[in-house]
């Protein structure tokens, strides 16, 4: 019973943190209709920049989040505005070339100023852990668990009650009707893609706390967001969070009861499974055609 | 072309048996180079036959490289004691038959999907297949798998496989040809174009696109079957690659997509580039490939065909319409 609590325990938190790393990704895929296939190394530039302004600064590592969500900001505005809308106008399997033609090349950069080695950032409180009952958790996690969780809630709470939140969901919902009040689609798409990167980045931060990464994981957190999206439905914070922690629990469960080999198969059979029952994902609202 | 069915089929004829030449003459390292061209044509254009035609671009047919290899290594190693010469038929026949059986019971599912929602589905039986066959312990994918030599005496085993792929390349073109001008192949064309709108005026979409699959499944297994007898001993990462997944869209990006021989134009330019070009700059291998990539969607967003055919478009209507 124990052994089950903590399981999904872990899974949970884990979840908190697929989702955070995912919620980017749905928001480009939901307002502007493009897979983004640089998601992943957009997550790993957060870490990498956390792990240099905390080094030079000598702050804690969750303290950077300003400086680095704010330097992703706009980076993201300037690579959607003056690249990726380029390749949307051109052709329909335009975007998702090119965005995987960028993850290579910064993938690449990345090795050469980082080295392919494994890093990890160390916060202060590394080795502390809280105990709830039965279960223990790392003090590291929890603070991720809630940096994520207060995150995704900012996002919810912007896109919901801020002027730039409606515009971004009015340009989702009908891109041509918005077009028509006066808004500027293409500032708006850079904005969204903006966001997004920076919550991209937000995420690196905190999986860089948690788990030791490398250039080469850049794909596996751009699979983890596109299988997070389909669970939890396109273009929405809540989505992205019921996608992620259900991908989290299905992942530490599997490994716990079946075989530690064996939680991406399980994944993809979860996601073949629900794309023909739900091709929308659990919440996935009316708007972006997604099939 | 498509006229004269019987010129274009000699046309293609004789340029294999140029190909076929080639290796007279050529050093042993371009040899090698012939091969990997000849192999990954051959992939593009079977995955052309759906993707292409049908516009359902699959991400995952290294699944069916991998199952075709692993069932023909399993069944060959069972049954060593045969002559080596029925070896590779054996294989062939039951590698073949394992990726018609596996794609038949995916089509059902997985055809539902569109765009890349299909793409990356595809990507996850992948993975899903990979993974199986690498944890399984009577698959052996993480052990490896042997496979028996089978080039005859006297022959340069380099030159073999490279005439073996020639021979398998030029199968699989003639009959995505034969797809391409048939009923089948405007019934794929409409698929592609607008599906809903073929489907309502009477074409059987379903049957048509699960055809396609399993046509495009089974080509791509025989050409794995072929790929792990050169090996010679694969494991599970050898086979199902993630880069010959995404390699099989670029290569149709490349030289155009949903054309014939765009597929092929672009394996050629590919692995020249990547071989032989690049093969010296390993550390910037990853860069260079996605330079070429963001060049390509920015510069020529309908590969090289589409390129020259805008191109030629451009100059007829420059020769009719005198500048003023």
């Amino acid at each position: 019973m124990n052994l089950i609590a903590q399981t999904v325990a872990d899974g949970l938190v884990l979840g908190g943190i697929y989702a955070l790393a995912a919620v980017g990704f749905s928001l480009i895929f939901g307002v502007l209709h493009v897979i983004n296939l640089s998601h992943g190394i957009i997550v790993l530039m957060g870490a990498y920049l956390a792990l240099i302004f905390s080094e030079t600064l000598h702050i804690d590592p969750l303290l950077t989040m300003p400086l680095v969500m704010a330097s992703l900001f706009a980076v993201g505005y300037v690579y959607q505005r003056f690249l990726i809308q380029y390749a949307v106008d051109s052709s329909a399997f335009g975007s998702i070339l090119l965005t995987f033609g960028v993850a290579l090349m910064l993938h690449n950069i990345m090795i050469w100023v980082f080295s392919p080695d494994m890093k990890n950032i160390t916060p202060t409180y590394a080795f502390t852990s809280i105990k709830l009952g039965p279960i223990v958790l790392d003090a590291v996690r929890v603070s991720c668990l809630v940096a994520s969780l207060v995150l995704l809630s900012c996002l919810a709470g912007l896109l919901k009650f801020s002027p730039l939140g409606r515009v971004i969901r009015a340009t989702a919902q009908q891109t041509l009707a918005a077009r028509l009040c006066g808004v500027n689609v293409r500032h708006v798409y850079a904005l969204t893609f903006a966001v997004s990167a920076a919550f991209a980045g937000a995420a690196g931060i905190v999986i860089g706390i948690i788990l030791p990464f490398s250039p080469a994981d850049e794909a596996t957190w751009t699979l983890n967001a596109f299988v997070v999206v389909v669970l939890g439905g396109v273009g929405s914070p809540a989505g992205a969070l019921i996608g992620g922690l259900l991908l989290g629990v299905v992942s530490t469960l599997t490994a716990q009861y079946i075989g530690p080999s064996f939680p991406n198969v399980t994944m993809f059979l979860l996601l073949v499974l629900l794309l023909l029952v739900r091709p929308q994902g659990l919440l996935g609202n009316a708007f972006a055609p997604s099939r | 072309m498509s006229q004269r069915p019987a010129l274009f089929v000699a046309i293609i004829l004789a340029a294999a048996v140029v190909l076929a030449a080639l290796p007279l003459v050529l050093p042993p390292f371009y040899v090698r180079v012939g091969q990997l061209m000849i192999y990954s044509a051959g992939l593009a254009v079977a995955w052309t036959i759906l993707g292409g035609f049908a516009g359902y671009a699959s991400f995952g047919n290294a699944a069916f490289i991998g199952v075709g290899a692993f069932t023909a290594g399993l069944v060959e190693e069972r049954f060593a004691s045969l002559p080596t010469p029925l070896l590779l038929p054996l294989g062939l026949v039951v590698g073949g038959f394992a990726c018609a059986v596996l794609s038949a019971a995916v089509a059902y599912p997985i055809l539902r999907l569109r765009g890349t929602f299909f793409a990356i589905a595809m990507l996850g039986v992948c993975h899903v297949c990979a993974e199986l066959n690498n944890n399984l312990d009577v698959l052996q994918g993480s052990l490896g798998l042997n496979f028996p030599s089978i080039t005859p005496a006297g022959w340069d085993p380099a030159t073999f496989f490279y005439e073996l792929y020639l021979v398998a390349g030029v199968i699989v073109f003639l009959i995505a040809w034969q797809i391409q001008r048939s009923r089948f192949g405007a019934g794929l064309l409409s698929i592609r174009e607008d599906e809903d709108t073929a489907r309502m005026l009477g074409v059987p979409t379903e049957r048509y696109k699960r055809i396609a699959f399993v046509v495009s499944a089974v080509l791509t297994g025989l050409l794995g079957v072929i790929y792990a007898h050169s090996l010679g001993y694969i494991t599970t990462d050898s086979v199902y690659r993630d880069d010959t997944n995404l390699n099989l869209i670029v290569y149709s990006l490349l030289g155009g997509l949903g054309t014939l021989f765009g597929p092929v134009i672009g394996a050629f330019m590919l692995v020249f580039i990547t071989q032989v070009v690049l093969a010296r700059l390993l550390d910037f291998h990853l860069f260079a490939t996605g330079l070429l990539l963001v060049v390509l969607v920015l510069a020529a967003p309908g590969g090289v065909l589409g390129f020259v055919k805008s191109w030629r478009l451009k100059r007829r209507y420059a020769a009719r319409v005198p500048a003023e």
